[in-house]
């Protein structure tokens, strides 16, 4: 029955993922989705080239038009390559920093603007000032850094209309060699080749100015994929590897995964509140197949990028999100406690939703790697063990909010606190182990990298902080300084401790030698959720006092909690009675 | 566990509280609020600030060891360490003292530098090591030195050494340099004018004998120079036009054992040259490989010319001896030697002479000859001309329409020097910005001193009048064993991109000690280590693909296995801790059934183990699935 149950959540799942049908079918454009690009030292399908592009200068994957319809990068990107509009007054270009937009003497209402609306404010002043300083080397404030990202956006907006050098045309020989665009096609292949790879692309110029829509090339970017591919066919992409890249494009796997995360909450809720039958396997299947179709996500964009999805901040995000949905599942299996999931779903929701909806904070794009982080076999073991101690830090977040709601709705119900605290000392015991092996391997990979296996650099440092805001707790608990609402509360309050190691360095202090990871924006949302986390957090401690003084609810050492008259962890461990 | 109590109410009380968890928790939290404090400090100010003020300063290695105190008194006290948990408690314990120990002696023990490398220049052995000096050379030699470290607000503290007082710093300043009339030794120096109606441009220079650097100006496509002549032979040479050099391309002149050939190297490009020695065993063999009129190395790092004009000629010759052959690049310019690569064998007994043809035009000269009298040449491209440099009347050049003024003729000049903070002067000096220190001599004198420049300062002593104290202000830096050359800097690109996909040194080491060279790579991660240095490559300038910077580094090796038994130690222990028990315990259960698998009587032989691991939160009982399916059927 429960394997019927776990196949049934399973198939639900799937079924889920399959739809719409039309992901797994070659889309109306997929010809011209599929025209292999080389831009920014990698060889890519068009339709990543277009996403990443809109992505960048738009802050979003479609555009609103005036009349309120939503264009898809596609659309819009071909839109700028044939330049079909005038882009100097579309209001394409994000600007989202309140700072920069009164001092450039913009409408700081507006989040999008045109790039005359920009070049005729006092941005290009600004910018100038930026250069001048970034030239003397001084360092550069915030606000300079996203006046660089705005100067960022206008130039990729400026080279991507009406480019007819885009890199479409292979090389003839060399698999890394540089392409070139259809008009400089003619320095390497025959009279008759580039002017058919010329008539082509003017052709789908008029295709396009005739009917304004991708669909109607198709049959043209077909051929000029033909022809392109029969130019250099050793050194054109397989058609697999780049209809995968298409393929993980259009799955958008991390979506499907937090929509089956968020199903399963609601079932798990529904089992572990509502006197239902019990579904729990079928909401642990469910589950699964989100984590079967998030595994599916990063196996794509692994053999797409040739390398371990975890070299920079979008990537982190995403393998913690799967970090703490695999590691809930798995504590979930031995435990049955339906609290883990309870308390993952959320995060790991919260984690992919973040990661698909700040593309200008949280960069998807898979770039070549920067050299530092090349070649190398502790790329791959450091980072995974770090953050997936970071993860387990979060399960315990999510389980330390779940204690708290419970001190706050049921505070006489002790055996669940006690089940609650007991599941969370778990999850830190690994965190504990994770993190420092991570902060371990890492000193090992500093060791051969840099020279040092320790030299206090941030992000070292605040690895370290993390830890210590762990071990103080966990050490307070033997002595009894910290009971067990002190642990829900150490388990969230010391969460920002990690925020602060793994998002904190690279993006609120940006020094040190981790810089490869530094990037800008999104801290005051950050700041302002772990504000009211942190109210929330106070308004349970007082409430929890409250209740303790008025002594309707007494928490005197009991079982599993060790008693203060004696110091030595070990022993009272053993000592005390079982619960 | 009784046996605890005994020992831990043996204890002195101070032990005992050295090893409490009610001092490690105020520890651990002043340690993380410190680190917390340190790291939002350091986005303000820096890196280098914080590692002098804080992370190597006294009372955070006292921090350091109150931590280690702790850490080891906590286990030792609990000794006998019984039990899966014990023992990964004092695994992970004395785990950390040692990492800590190691963590330690990494930051304070290891010598650290950077050894920076050029393909065109010969081996380094002086590492630069960080932090800079003040050194102060006393009239008898002594010398005595001083860190010069800055506080986080830009200044330094003040302090004495060897009788001058440092007061203060500035870290972008710039060094005017004027010229005055009442200079007491002959030192000539030319104020110009150079203008053009038709460019609409006017330049003002000066030219001078000393500083050296005030000898050549260069702008853009001119250079205008000084000459002194002592003797009116060394003047009317300098006023002939040069003769020409035979050949095109210039003549080539090898010497080996007192012999020389000489040839044309546009005819000998691609051809094997010999030079017969005494006896067959000194035959030289010279192939002229490659020639290039204007050389550079281009972003591949490969050899190329940049124009066909004769700017900057080079040549790259093999040459063989019956011993060993080598890789020479020859340079018209007089100023650089060749570079020369041992291919194989032993060293070549050989030396070269270019004479490359008559260098660029547009050279303009001014003649400063002993009597006070001033004269010129000109090279353009309608000629060479040369006569009497009149004052205050246009010369005309021969380049466009340039015409060229002396404003003004000081034949002993009086070098007037004044470092200036660089807001203070106009932006565009800031690429050559340097740090200065500002010192005070015995006398009162206080005077900038530059970075890396010697300067004499007066000194009174009434016992020896005229001595004077030389001071430099200077990177540290320390002689290695063993001279590193960069024979080669490869830079990879992403493939149609300018960004770096990796760059790679191609390094020689010349070790004297052994009398070898070794020949290494060394890449982004891919350190090599030579005789317990370790050499890694640490940055490059994307602008000049000659040069690179190696970090050389040397750490004891106790330290490095201090580090990793402290890390192998800390992390095995944690999982001990945790987890130890319960894989006993599974061991044990799996040897049991293994054992009684034969008998038939499958019984728990743990039972007696089983309830006691049940007792805490900290160990999770491992849950099988007849404990598990009244949870699940609710």
């Amino acid at each position: 029955m429960k394997v019927l149950k776990f196949a049934i959540g399973i198939l639900l799942g799937l079924a889920l993922i399959a739809t719409p049908l039309g992901t797994w079918q070659p889309a109306p454009t997929a010809g011209l989705q599929s025209l292999a690009v080389q831009l920014d030292g990698r060889k890519k399908p068009l339709d990543t080239v277009a996403r990443e592009t809109v992505t960048q200068i738009h802050g979003s994957t479609s555009y609103r038009l005036d009349s309120g319809d939503r264009e898809d990068y596609l659309t819009s990107f071909i839109g700028l390559w044939f330049n079909d509009r005038d882009w100097n007054q579309e209001p394409f270009i994000l600007l989202n920093y309140r700072p920069l937009k009164e001092q450039a003497g913009l409408d700081i209402e507006r989040k999008y603007f045109s790039f005359r609306e920009l070049m005729q404010s006092n941005l290009p002043v600004t910018l100038r000032q930026v250069r001048d300083k970034q030239a003397a080397e001084v360092d550069l404030s915030r606000d300079d850094r996203e006046a660089l990202t705005v100067a960022d956006r206008m130039s990729l907006m400026l080279e991507t209309v009406a480019r007819d050098e885009l890199p479409l045309v292979p090389h003839p020989s060399d698999i890394k060699g540089k392409w070139m665009g259809i008009p400089q096609s003619l320095d390497s292949y025959s009279v008759d080749e580039a002017s058919d790879l010329a008539g082509t692309l003017e052709l789908m110029k008029l295709t396009y100015a005739g009917h304004r829509a991708p669909e109607a090339l198709e049959p043209l970017a077909q051929q000029l994929h033909t022809q392109l591919q029969q130019l250099s066919p050793d050194v054109y992409p397989s058609d697999r590897s780049l209809s995968r890249e298409v393929l993980f494009n259009r799955l958008h796997a991390f979506g499907k995964a937090w929509q089956l995360f968020a199903i399963a909450f609601i079932a798990m809720l529904a089992v572990t509140f509502v006197p239902l039958p019990n579904w729990y396997w079928l909401t642990i299947g469910i589950f699964t197949a989100g984590l079967g179709i998030q595994l599916y996500g990063f196996a794509l964009r692994v053999m797409v990028a040739d390398r371990p999805p975890v070299t920079n901040m979008y990537e982190s995000v995403v393998w913690v999100g799967f970090g703490i949905a695999a590691l809930a599942l798995s504590f979930e299996l031995k435990s049955r406690a339906r609290y883990y999931i309870l308390a993952a779903a959320p995060l790991s929701i919260l984690a992919l939703v973040l990661a698909d909806s700040l593309p200008a904070v949280l960069d998807a794009s898979i770039q070549p790697l920067v050299p530092v982080l090349r070649d190398n076999f502790w790329l791959s073991v450091h980072v995974p063990t770090i953050t997936l101690g970071y993860a387990c830090f979060a399960l315990a977040m999510g389980l330390g909010h779940i204690m708290l709601a419970q001190y706050w709705l049921s505070p006489n119900n002790k055996s669940r606190i006690t089940k609650l605290s007991k599941l969370n000392y778990s999850v830190l015991q690994v965190g504990v182990l994770l993190l420092a092996a991570g902060i371990i391997l890492g000193g090992i990979w500093a060791h051969f990298s840099w020279g040092r296996f320790w030299g206090w650099d941030p992000k070292e440092t605040w690895a370290a902080i993390a830890l210590l805001c762990y071990l103080a707790p966990l050490h307070g608990r033997f002595v009894g300084w910290v009971n067990t609402f002190g642990m829900a509360v150490a388990s969230v309050v010391s969460f920002n401790a990690v925020l602060m190691a793994w998002y904190g360095v690279n993006f609120v202090l940006g020094q040190g030698l981790h810089s490869y990871g530094f990037g800008s924006g999104g801290s005051a949302g950050i700041a302002a959720l772990v504000g009211v986390d942190l109210l929330f957090v106070i308004a349970t401690a007082i409430r929890y006092k409250s209740l303790t003084s008025t002594a309707t609810f007494d928490e005197s050492p009991r079982g599993g909690e060790p008693s203060s008259s004696t110091s030595d962890p070990v022993l009272v461990r053993q000592s005390t009675p079982a619960q | 566990m009784s046996g605890h109590h005994r020992h831990s109410s043996n204890q002195h009380p101070v032990i005992k509280f050295l090893g409490s968890i009610q001092l490690a928790v105020p520890l651990l939290g002043a340690i993380a609020a410190i680190l917390i404090g340190t790291t939002f400090y350091e986005s303000r100010v820096g890196s280098d600030i914080v590692q002098g003020e804080i992370y190597k300063s006294g009372w955070f290695g006292l921090l350091m060891l109150l931590l280690a105190v702790n850490l080891s008194v906590s286990a030792l006290t609990r000794f006998p360490w019984r039990g899966a948990r014990k023992i990964g408690f004092a695994l992970t314990h004395f785990g950390l003292v040692v990492l800590i120990a190691g963590s330690a002696a990494v930051i304070h023990l290891g010598v650290e530098g950077m050894l920076p490398l050029r393909t065109d220049m010969a081996a380094n052995t002086m590492l630069r090591l960080q932090g800079e000096l003040l050194e102060v050379m006393q009239p008898d030699g002594t010398i005595s030195a001083v860190d010069v470290a800055r506080l986080a607000d830009g200044t330094i503290p003040e302090r004495t050494v060897g009788g001058l007082k440092l007061l203060d710093y500035r870290d972008r300043t710039f060094s005017l340099t004027r010229f005055k009339t009442d200079g007491e030794v002959s030192n000539p120096a030319l104020h110009l004018s150079l203008a053009s109606q038709n460019m609409g441009q006017s330049v003002e220079e000066w030219l001078a004998a000393t500083p050296s650097s005030a000898q050549q100006v260069n702008l853009g496509p001119a250079t205008l120079k000084l000459v002194v002549a002592d003797t009116d032979a060394d003047r009317l040479a300098l006023m002939t036009a040069p003769a020409q050099v035979a050949g095109k391309w210039g003549t080539l002149a090898i010497a080996s054992q007192g012999k020389t050939i000489e040839f044309d190297v546009e005819q000998s490009v691609g051809q094997t040259l010999k030079l017969s020695g005494n006896d067959l065993s000194d035959n030289i063999q010279v192939n002229v490989v490659n020639f290039w009129p204007d050389f550079r190395l281009n972003s591949r790092n490969e050899p190329e010319t940049v124009s066909e004009q004769l700017r900057n000629p080079a040549l790259q010759l093999q040459v063989e001896s019956p011993t060993g052959v080598e890789r020479w690049f020859v340079f018209g310019q007089a100023n650089l030697d060749p570079v020369r690569t041992l291919v194989a064998g032993n060293a070549v007994d050989a030396t070269v002479t270019y004479q490359a043809p008559t260098p660029e035009e547009n050279v303009f000269t001014a003649i400063a000859s002993s009597d006070g009298q001033l004269y010129y040449t000109v090279n353009s491209s309608k000629g060479f001309q040369s006569g009497i440099l009149p004052l205050d009347t246009p010369v005309d050049l021969g380049w466009a329409d340039f015409q060229l003024t002396v404003t003004d003729w000081l034949p002993r000049a009086r070098i007037e020097r004044e470092v200036v903070e660089v807001s203070q002067v106009d932006n565009s000096q800031s690429a050559n910005a340097i740090p200065a220190v500002l010192v005070e001599s015995p006398s009162g004198d206080r005077q900038w001193l530059q970075w890396g420049e010697p300067q004499a300062l007066s000194n009174p002593n009434p016992d020896n009048p005229n001595g004077e104290l030389f001071a430099i202000y200077s990177p540290k830096s320390m002689e290695l064993p063993f001279a590193v050359a960069l024979e080669d800097f490869i830079v990879e690109r992403n493939e149609g991109a300018e960004s770096v996909a990796m760059w790679t040194s191609q390094i020689r080491i010349d070790d004297p000690e052994l009398g070898q060279h070794a020949f290494r790579k060394v890449w982004m991660n891919h350190p090599t280590w030579y005789r317990g240095w370790k050499i890694a490559q640490a940055s490059w300038n994307p602008g000049d693909l000659r040069q690179s910077t190696l970090q050389v580094k040397r750490e004891p090796a106790w330290v490095t296995a201090l580090t990793w038994t402290g890390s192998m130690l800390v992390v095995a222990g944690i999982g001990v801790m945790f987890y130890g028990q319960e894989l006993a315990r599974r061991y044990r259960k799996f040897v049991s059934q293994f054992r009684n698998l034969g008998s038939g009587t499958a019984e728990r032989s743990d039972a007696a183990i089983a309830p006691a691991t049940n007792q805490s939160p900290a160990q999770q009982p491992p849950l099988d699935a007849t404990e598990l399916s009244p949870q699940t059927s609710t």
